[in-house]
């Protein structure tokens, strides 16, 4: 805000506290986001409702009359206008005035209403390039850990793309300034990237958590042990528990995938009892042994 | 993604200069349309957004909540028209280069020329 807020609200130091709240009424009546477009009057509020905010309370206006505190650091966290909401397609609002959506602006677009008399031919003027949409594909690991790729550019230029940790299908990067060319004078838009997180045979993902399978041997899974699983920060060892069963899930805690809170999602490792690839006569012969006295139904009761 | 939704007392702290009863007068208008649950009303950060505009609005210029509704109607239209805007030049900035300048040649006939 301006260092001063008794300046951003155009009041004296003396002012009463009636004062204060009529000078930013009155700049909230003029410059609201919300009702004035104007850049500058978002500006000029911004500063009078960050001022008002601190003055309004006549104890912590004496405070930082005394200058015990600075207007800084009284700023309230970011502001959402209502125009941010007020703008999406699905506004509840605006569909409860009895307004056919879209199709009120769009229909005529697209009916007979809109017949192009050709005018003169083009002239010259100044157009911002326009955004160019491109699909990017990266695999499991690039949108886990994050990192970056290269892609090539339309016009063949190549380009360094940073893929931020926890990247998630559909989500859109915005490169600045490397969409189309302007026309004359006008910058060039942007590239949006919208992202596939291309599916991985090791690697399932469910929101933030991952699962992956992990082969144990039969011995394993009598007898447990620790066995060595992948996670997305590398391998770890893992403790097999004794008589583990194929599709027993053992979960690794925060070895998942970053979610948008910053927190990091689960690992569930699913077991997978793996046969020898032969199976020699000392097992068979062992197996027959047991089977004497040790014999279990798997399929009945349990 | 669950949106975020803050009970009626919640609101009412957080929104400064704004009353338990004012607030039940603007639901009953219909300035505002909290989402109805078995807890009582729930305000979404879009309500939140809403309900700031309307204490400006009311204590700049006076308005009461009949005011403020048809106020807010025309807020809700003029904002929804810049997003349809905003939709429809993404769409033509897709286009390749003839067909953006043919609609501009388009516009200007019809918004600047047989103005003029």
């Amino acid at each position: 805000m301006a260092d001063d807020p008794y300046k951003a609200l155009g009041l004296a130091r003396t002012a009463t506290q009636d004062e204060i709240k009529k000078a930013y009424r009155k700049i909230a009546k003029t410059d609201h986001p919300d009702l004035n477009p104007d850049p500058a009057a978002h500006e000029r509020f911004k500063a009078a409702s960050s001022a008002y905010d601190l003055l309004k309370d006549p104890e912590q206006r004496a405070r930082f009359d005394k200058g015990e505190i600075d207007a800084q650091g009284q700023e309230r966290p970011q502001r959402h206008y209502y125009r941010e909401y007020a703008e999406q397609g699905d506004n509840p609002y605006r569909q409860s005035h009895g307004f056919e959506d879209f199709s009120d602006v769009f229909s005529d677009l697209f009916g007979q209403r809109a017949q192009a008399r050709r005018g003169g031919g083009a002239r010259s003027f100044d157009m911002r390039g326009p955004d160019q949409r491109f699909t990017l594909e990266i695999d499991f690991m690039t949108a886990a850990r994050g990192g970056s790729t290269r892609i090539t550019m339309p016009d063949g230029s190549v380009l360094e793309v940073k893929i931020p940790e926890g990247a998630h299908d559909g989500q859109v990067i915005r490169l600045r300034g490397k969409g189309g060319m302007g026309m004359g004078e006008g910058e060039p838009g942007d590239a949006l990237l919208t992202l596939i997180v291309a599916d991985d045979p090791d690697w399932r993902r469910d929101g933030d958590d991952v699962e992956t399978t992990l082969p144990i041997t039969i011995d394993e899974a009598v007898l447990g042990g620790k066995v060595e699983a992948q996670t997305i920060d590398g391998p770890v060892m893992l403790t097999v528990p004794r008589g583990a069963n194929s599709g027993q899930k053992l979960r690794l805690k925060g070895r998942g995938i970053k979610g948008s809170g910053g927190k990091r999602g689960d690992q569930h490792v699913v077991l997978k009892i793996v046969m020898p690839p032969h199976v020699d006569d000392e097992l068979a012969e062992f197996m027959r042994g047991w089977r004497e006295n040790h014999a279990y139904d798997p399929r009945r009761g349990k | 993604m669950t949106q975020r939704h803050y009970t009626l007392a919640e609101t009412l702290s957080l929104i400064d200069d704004l009353g338990a009863e004012q607030l039940e007068r603007y639901i009953r208008a219909g300035v505002v349309a909290p989402v109805q649950s078995a807890q009582g009303p729930l305000f979404r950060d879009l309500d939140l957004a809403r309900l700031s505009l309307v204490v400006d609005l009311a204590e700049g210029y006076h308005l009461d909540e009949e005011a403020l509704a048809m106020v807010l109607s025309l807020v809700d239209q003029l904002h929804g028209l810049r997003g349809d805007m905003r939709a429809m030049l993404d769409a033509v900035a897709r286009e390749p280069v003839e067909t953006r300048l043919r609609l501009k040649a388009a516009i200007r006939e019809v918004r600047v020329i047989r103005q003029g």
